[in-house]
């Protein structure tokens, strides 16, 4: 939705491996990472994120028993399979990070806080989870679930978090969830994720940050 | 020379029909310029085509005349040219990845078709939850969907 009017949106080509959308209602196109209009009559608007997850479907499923879930179109012969990632990791690139920093398909999850960009790639979050740092001015959490696959950041003001075994402490011995719920009642805000690939992720973020343990 | 003017007509719908496919190709670097062409003539397409059309046939109305083989080269060239402007409205990238008129939905509890560790992207707002499975997105690339009251496009 964009300055009140609904716009529906069609798959229109591709731009460095980053797919382009149309609009039917004024034939703007649209950068699908960035959510802005690039050309046309909304060249410079933008789409607004949502907040949004990206996690394995059991969990979810506990998270929201009442949810519902898009079906398959029985129109499609084939979906993707399961390991379709491996697959796409096997196509050529049009472009290549400028930077060496990590690999070009390396899947990162970006943050954007206070001007600053900052990318962590996934296998360093799910193998250290909680990761205690901080993005701009702002000090936030990343937190891998025990599916050992799904994300989640927030901001934690000045809460300490810590494994102990599968469990999440704070320093007072407070429990907290993936849902960045303490068992005290309290609740982090959450942080928006932009899961990428590393060339895609730095070609729309130039100057970011790449995070390192310290 | 009208031999000539309408071969370049003909030039002209097979380059608006081609250049933005050659442009918007998957697994090539696409450029800011090159993608502003694509643009122009996806946007102006339509109007060059029939101008075009409209002088090819203008152009074959002065060459009828003559053996048979004149005239069926003649109307060759403007079917070529219809045949391209149609072509051209069509989008081959939602016939490689069909798009998702009507979406449906089904209770979380009853969706067989997704496994416990298929990742999934999610929206909630208000008092409503969707899931949608990254398997299915991988292939639609676009969905439309309004939750708790906000319209939304999930991409991927």
């Amino acid at each position: 939705m964009v300055d009140g009017r609904t716009l529906h949106f069609h798959l229109n080509g591709i731009n460095n491996q980053n797919f382009i959308m149309r609009d039917e209602e004024t034939g703007s196109w649209w950068q699908q990472v960035t959510g802005r209009a690039i050309f046309g009559p909304m060249k410079g608007k933008k789409l607004t994120l949502v907040p949004m997850d990206e996690l394995s479907f059991a969990l979810w499923k506990r998270e929201h028993p009442a949810g519902r879930v898009l079906r398959p179109d029985p129109t499609v012969k084939e979906y993707e399979s399961k390991d379709w990632e491996a697959h796409i990791a096997k196509l050529p690139l049009a472009i290549h990070a400028r930077s060496k920093r990590l690999p070009d398909r390396e899947i990162v999850v970006g943050v954007s806080l206070d001007g600053e960009d900052k990318a962590y790639p996934m296998s360093s979050v799910i193998a250290q989870s909680p990761v205690i740092d901080t993005v701009g001015r702002t000090k936030i959490v990343l937190l891998a679930a025990d599916d050992g696959r799904s994300i989640r950041a927030f901001e934690r003001g000045n809460v300490e978090l810590f494994r102990n075994g599968d469990k999440l402490f704070d320093a007072s011995g407070t429990e907290w969830d993936f849902g960045g719920k303490s068992a005290a009642g309290a609740q982090l805000r959450p942080v928006p994720l932009l899961k990428d690939y590393w060339f895609d992720w730095e070609n729309y973020h130039p100057k970011t940050v790449v995070y390192a343990r310290h | 020379m009208r031999w000539f003017t309408l071969f370049l007509l003909t030039l002209i719908t097979l380059a608006v029909l081609a250049a933005p496919v050659f442009i918007l190709h998957p697994f090539k670097e696409e450029t800011l310029r090159g993608l502003t062409v694509a643009y122009a003539l996806k946007r102006w397409g339509l109007l060059i085509d029939l101008l075009a059309i409209a002088a090819a046939i203008a152009v074959a109305m002065r060459l009828w005349s003559g053996r048979w083989w004149r005239k069926a080269a003649l109307s060759f060239a403007v079917i070529v040219m219809i045949a391209a402007s149609a072509l051209a409205r069509f989008n081959h990238f939602e016939k490689m990845f069909r798009p998702l008129p009507q979406p449906k939905y089904a209770a979380a509890p009853e969706a067989a078709f997704v496994d416990a560790d298929d990742m999934v992207m999610t929206v909630a707002h208000g008092a409503e939850a969707a899931a949608y499975p990254i398997r299915q997105l991988a292939y639609h690339h676009i969905v439309q969907d309004v939750v708790g009251g906000l319209s939304l496009v999930v991409t991927y």
